[in-house]
């Protein structure tokens, strides 16, 4: 026994085991994930049509004082805080509805988590025929009921694709929130109970606090998700009415593939990326510090 | 009372969704002259089941339907061989650089897609990939969420195990195969399901790397066929509900897998 476990030989052979396994892998990341930031990098110090003339830091001072790339970054955020909150709010009473011994939760559960797991081609395409001002079902259900026709894709067009994409991915954080509820101990609400605290400050003293992490970890995702998002504006929008809805990746994606500038939208890509990383960091590192036991 | 209100809320909240997409099944079999009729038509007077078929002669929908299975099945297939195996290497090897390599990997899920597009797609251009299987498949052949749910899922199995093995004489790829690779199959089963929804459904990518209707995949072929025939949306919807059915199919059937695997990537 002892002379197999001697170090030396037998490590040096698990090591190189270890790295034969883990070959593909590092050519995988390196080739698909590392070669591409690093030129995503560089391709933001160029300019030109092919991108191969040195500018320095010339995109990303044009693009910090760009209006158009200000807006989309607004539009973003504007977009992102609605569907934090809305995937926290709703995510969240949804989660605590079905957290109750009720009948039939398999079936909700079920039920509201089925549009994550659809496309959001099918999503957009279906919400855009929904609620199209002119052709739209909606419009022409709420005429035939003697109501007023609604305009939100025009009215409130931010509002209305981020209310589509909360449509699409509640049921996702509501499951989250719900394996965090079921994470909280019973005794904690029993002990409070006998000590005569009503559901609503149970809630506001034990459940939320204990809730914390979750909460930090749906929020995350929901800024990474709302920060990145495409489809809806390219789905159902076109970035319309005018510029309103205008998301970064989509302006990027436009600069990148319509205007043919990928030294600009590469250093644009850079900046989101920035935000992106600086954002998670803060909210994790937020996190730890509010975190609580009892 | 009480249980009457979180009824209430769920119900409706229930209906909201399952609505507009039964609204999606009636529209794919009405008529066009239906999807436009001023009082609207919730349920068609003949369900249209041909319009399945005049979106196949429309479009060239059965490609659409083969990349998509070819895409997202290469990519699901690739996962299932390689996560694993890079998971089990993180959680039971010692090697020179070990936590270095595995924050270099972690740190790649902080990286979202769109800021590999256009390198990506400038190095598919070089490389002739552009439009291609290929193309549309190594990007995404492993990625740091399906190792790190491996290595998670691999660590509490006893190193004796592996131990013994090693003392009877295993080599350490039949180590891998026969003592470990078993004992992952609801990690796998999770990791394989979500791994191919995503694909089925990735809508970026095969917009950017594709340039022929015939290399699209459905949620891009469909978008695009859209555009062209904005106003034949019975036929847009069809395509949608051929989009829909095969993964709200596999979620109904194992939806057990996909709850545990949310309430898992959830939990640290």
């Amino acid at each position: 026994m002892r002379r197999l476990l001697r170090p030396g030989t037998l490590q040096g052979r698990y090591a190189r085991t270890a790295y034969l396994f883990l070959l593909p892998a590092i050519l995988f990341f390196a080739a698909f994930f590392y070669l591409p930031i690093g030129n995503v990098v560089a391709t933001g110090f160029r300019t030109g049509p092919m991108a191969d003339q040195w500018t320095g830091l010339g995109n990303y001072t044009q693009a910090l004082a760009d209006p158009a790339v200000r807006h989309s970054f607004l539009v973003t955020a504007g977009f992102s805080v609605i569907v934090v909150i809305g995937s926290i709010v709703l995510g969240l009473a949804l989660a605590l509805a079905i957290d109750q011994p009720l009948k039939g939760r398999v079936v909700f559960r079920v039920v509201l988590l089925v549009p994550y797991l659809t496309s959001v081609a099918i999503v957009g395409l279906l919400w855009r025929n929904i609620l199209d001002p002119e052709l739209g079902v909606l419009n022409r259900v709420l005429l035939a009921l003697g109501l007023p026709a609604q305009q939100w894709l025009n009215t409130a067009p931010l509002l209305t694709i981020a209310a589509v994409t909360l449509w699409q991915s509640v049921g996702y954080t509501m499951v989250l929130f719900l394996a965090g509820l079921q994470g909280i101990p019973e005794t904690y609400h029993e002990a409070a109970k006998i000590d005569g605290a009503d559901a609503w400050r149970r809630f506001w003293r034990i459940t939320l606090p204990l809730l914390a992490p979750t909460t930090l970890f749906v929020s995350v995702m929901a800024v990474i998700s709302g920060l990145q998002a495409f489809g809806q504006a390219y789905i159902i929008t076109g970035g319309g009415p005018g510029d309103a809805t205008d998301l970064s990746v989509f302006h990027i994606f436009n600069v990148a593939f319509r205007t043919r500038d990928f030294g600009y939208s590469s250093a644009q890509s850079v900046l989101l990326l920035i935000v992106i990383v600086a954002f998670t960091l803060v909210q994790l590192r937020a996190g730890r510090r509010s975190e609580v036991t009892y | 009372m009480r249980r009457g209100l979180l009824y209430a809320l769920l119900g409706l909240a229930s209906l909201i969704t399952v609505v507009p997409l039964l609204y999606m099944l009636s529209l794919s079999l009405q008529t066009e002259a239906e999807t436009l009729s001023a009082d609207a038509v919730l349920v068609p007077a003949s369900p249209q089941w041909g319009n399945y078929a005049e979106l196949f002669r429309r479009a060239p929908f059965g490609d659409f339907i083969v990349n998509s299975l070819v895409v997202a099945g290469a990519i699901t297939l690739a996962h299932l061989v390689f996560d694993p195996l890079v998971g089990y290497v993180f959680a039971k090897f010692r090697f020179p650089l070990r936590n270095t390599l595995f924050v270099a990997l972690l740190a790649t899920l902080m990286v979202p897609f769109f800021v590999r597009m256009i390198p990506l797609y400038v190095l598919m251009a070089n490389v002739g990939w552009l439009n291609t299987y290929q193309g549309l498949i190594t990007p995404f052949l492993m990625d740091a969420f399906g190792i790190f749910l491996m290595r998670q899922f691999i660590q509490p199995i006893p190193d004796d195990l592996i131990s013994a093995a090693r003392i009877d004489g295993a080599s350490e790829l039949r180590i891998y195969r026969s003592v470990i690779l078993p004992q992952t199959r609801p990690a796998l089963a999770v990791l394989g399901l979500f791994t191919f929804v995503f694909q089925w459904n990735e809508f970026l990518w095969p917009l950017v790397a594709t340039s022929t209707p015939e290399m699209r995949t459905i949620p891009v072929g469909l978008t695009l066929f859209n555009q062209e025939y904005f106003t034949l949306w019975h036929l847009t919807a069809a395509g949608s509900v051929i989009l829909f059915v095969p993964t709200a199919v596999l979620f109904v059937l194992t939806q057990r897998y996909f709850v545990r695997g949310i309430a898992l990537t959830g939990l640290k």
